[in-house]
């Protein structure tokens, strides 16, 4: 859809597209439909060759004399890659030993995260609150107090964003400090390994599920849509 | 993958009710010169932004411009969606945004040039009518007054 507005002011598209399904019903002008999981529309992480190779794939299709058209990427996940689809919280039981102090936990996090931005270059996800992972502690006591059914607020959340999605985006800082903190510890970990231990083995995925839970209590869409986006 | 057969079931009925537009036909603007000769911008609806940008929000259907040249450790992700694995983009942004995989192929003389920006939406969208009507036509305005012969769309 968005192809096809581009295309009427003129421009060439071409489109990755990872529901098969969906870009047959929507035809946009080109498609290259690749047979990956969700959230790797190149293929790998850190495999330029195979990105490069659907990347051409999906360039090719501007010699198409005509439209629309949609293509396979020929090249199929190769075995043992990754699931379709991450494992959702409600599918992990938690451990029997958590710890208590999400608080303290994030602190030490933080050490594994401070090595993850070495190691990166300084790439992160985290930056939706805008809140340095240096005062995570009060992004940490905030929500616990959220998750309390306090009336609390950070003086951080912009007056335009509404609570629920401040409380999400404080979620998702709080999830990227602790993936890329666990990517530091075992660069070798994959997405399902990860979730499996924030969910089941961590205070702060604990922290999470009892967020979502004063989320999904309320009648207001948007705080129900938060609810959905924190775990489900 | 993901084949909708090998999906979990929450993720799969969310994708058979998603209200997919449906169409017979497509705009199809034939590239008036070769690749090596046209200036290319990623048009992403991986929810991407310049760090300090206004995040989007869920069914946001504004967009967001990222300069060409932003440095990859400047761009961070508000989609942030619990239905896709997003180690593979802390681990390497050219999974949904390949700007190094398109700077190489600049470099190599197989791409014309970048634009001077990319652009990006938000994903998942169940109503998209305003990109439909107004915001996507805009930054089809925008890229075509820069000079863009080719837009390459990416999701997350």
């Amino acid at each position: 859809m968005l192809a096809r507005a581009l295309e009427l002011a003129g421009i060439s598209t071409t489109s990755i597209s990872l529901v098969r399904e969906h870009t047959e019903k929507v035809k946009p002008p080109r498609a290259l439909y690749v047979p990956f999981p969700f959230g790797h529309a190149l293929g790998r992480p850190d495999d330029p060759e195979l990105q490069h190779r659907v990347l051409r794939a999906a360039l090719d299709l501007l010699l198409e004399p005509a439209g629309p058209v949609l293509h396979d990427f020929p090249e199929d996940a190769e075995p043992g890659a990754q699931p379709p689809a991450p494992p959702q919280a409600s599918g992990i039981t938690p451990a029997e030993q958590v710890p208590d102090d999400a608080a303290m936990e994030t602190t030490q996090m933080r050490r594994y995260h401070e090595r993850w931005l070495e190691k990166s270059g300084g790439r992160t996800l985290l930056g939706l609150t805008g809140i340095p992972a240096t005062r995570f502690r009060g992004v940490v006591r905030f929500l616990e107090g959220f998750a309390d059914g306090q009336d609390v607020d950070m003086a951080e959340r912009p007056p335009e964003v509404p609570l629920p999605n401040f409380v999400r985006y404080c979620a998702d800082d709080l999830k990227a400090l602790y993936f890329e903190g666990h990517l530091a510890m075992k660069p070798a970990a994959g997405g399902e390994e990860i979730a499996r231990w924030f969910w089941s083995e961590t205070a702060a995925g604990r922290l999470l599920r009892r967020v979502r839970d004063r989320l999904d209590t309320s009648d207001d869409p948007r705080w129900k849509a938060a609810a959905f986006g924190i775990a489900r | 993958m993901p084949r909708l057969d090998r999906l979990p079931q929450i993720s799969r009925n969310n994708l058979l009710t998603f209200p997919a537009q449906v169409n017979d036909t497509a705009p199809f603007v034939r590239p008036g010169k070769p690749l090596v000769a046209s200036r290319l911008a990623i048009v992403t609806t991986a929810g991407l932004h310049v760090r300090g940008d206004r995040p989007f929000s869920p069914g946001d259907q504004t967009y967001r411009v990222i300069p060409s040249d932003t440095p990859t450790t400047d761009i961070v992700q508000s989609h942030t969606s619990i239905g896709f694995d997003r180690v593979a983009i802390m681990r390497d942004i050219n999974i949904s945004f390949p700007i190094d995989r398109l700077r190489e192929l600049v470099a190599r003389g197989e791409l014309g040039g970048l634009a001077p920006y990319c652009c990006s939406f938000m994903g998942a969208q169940r109503d998209a009518a305003r990109i439909e009507s107004e915001t996507g036509p805009e930054v089809g305005r925008r890229l075509a007054a820069e000079g863009v012969d080719v837009a390459l769309i990416t999701p997350t």
